[in-house]
């Protein structure tokens, strides 16, 4: 059995790596805090949200829905149908995962956030790394990640309306994705994947709750997976 | 009580759509033509949370509403293109929002 023990080295270079990115969402964080005074929830179930879901997009849908009084179904299938796409972050990690073992399969997915996807896949420095320092460095990244979005609802909770709406603080989150996107595109079929997945998102956005967001982003995959083996034919002899 | 509920149900499927593929591990395989594809998730996952949040959640129907946005988050990626770091590129997307913003555009 190879050695996996603790490796602190990886957990403080996860952190290091995962830090600029995950700050960027704190105001968000504090939004949603606002959010569950403004909607009357009771604060300490809705900051629970962000350890039991621990998901922003799909915590505000699910907020305002509690808040609006709509169904349990409605709720959890929007969420759901929100949260797919990390079956498909789940998907593209498994190969990276094999080897771990069991506890560690069925613990760290939970920490599983875009970003924490975003430094972990395909990144050229973890590919040629060993199993135990990707190991703690997903495990470092994530923990760190996870922490920096509880403090950021808490204290949304706690103080209230201080991140003002005209400052349009929660823009740094639309940032945070601009810039996630553009360095995960490595090659034509990236560009692809981007464009289609752009243009499906920008004409589906009236679907029902979420499912634009799951059709634009399988659409952008396929086109990708498409192009590529166009492009590895057109390469061979 | 409701609300608990709802809530766990919530991170349990979300929990569930996390775990999913790594926790089957080698139980399940993956068609090659898919797991090639997989490795575009990224972009085309990021490019449609993206957007939404730059044209405010309503495309382009008040594309002049969603003006400073779209010029903030080209600001953006300009600096993600020239120095890589989304640090600086969400200081300059910010700076230029909030200098449209205050010149009235």
């Amino acid at each position: 059995m190879e050695d996996l023990s603790f490796d602190p080295r990886a957990a403080l270079d996860g952190i290091r790596t995962i830090a600029p990115l995950a700050t960027p969402a704190m105001p968000f964080g504090l939004v949603l805090g606002f959010l569950v005074n403004d909607q009357g929830i009771d604060p300490l179930a809705g900051w629970a949200s962000s350890w039991i879901i621990f998901a922003g997009s799909s915590q505000l849908v699910a907020l305002n829905f509690l808040g609006d009084g709509a169904s349990a179904l409605v709720i959890v299938l929007s969420v759901l149908l929100i949260n797919s796409r990390h079956a498909m972050y789940s998907a593209a990690l498994r190969p990276a995962f094999v080897d771990y073992p069991t506890w560690f399969r069925l613990s760290a997915p939970y920490l599983l956030i875009d970003q924490l996807f975003a430094i972990t896949h395909d990144s050229a420095k973890l590919n040629t790394s060993t199993p135990r320092y990707r190991m703690w460095h997903f495990a470092g990244a994530g923990l760190f990640g996870w922490i920096i979005w509880q403090i950021s609802v808490g204290v949304g909770i706690l103080v209230g309306d201080v991140v003002r709406e005209e400052w349009s603080l929660s823009f740094a989150v639309a940032l945070l994705f601009v810039g996630l996107l553009l360095m995960s595109i490595k090659d034509r079929p990236g560009m692809v994947a981007a464009i289609v997945s752009g243009l499906v998102i920008v004409i589906a956005r009236e679907l029902p709750q979420g499912s634009g967001l799951l059709l634009a982003i399988v659409l952008g995959v396929i086109a990708a997976g498409v192009a590529e083996s166009r492009m590895t034919e057109r390469a061979a002899p | 009580m409701r609300v608990w509920l709802i809530l766990i149900a919530c991170g349990l499927v979300t929990y569930l759509t996390r775990t999913s593929f790594i926790a089957l591990g080698d139980r399940v395989s993956v068609p090659t033509r898919v797991e090639r594809a997989l490795k575009y998730v990224g972009p085309a996952a990021f490019s449609t949370i993206m957007l939404p949040l730059v044209l405010g959640g309503n495309g382009f129907s008040g594309f002049s509403e969603d003006l400073p946005r779209i010029i903030a988050a080209v600001a953006g990626g300009l600096v993600i293109v020239k120095w890589h770091s989304i640090p600086y590129s969400i200081i300059v997307g910010m700076c230029s929002l909030w200098l449209l913003e205050w010149i009235g555009l």
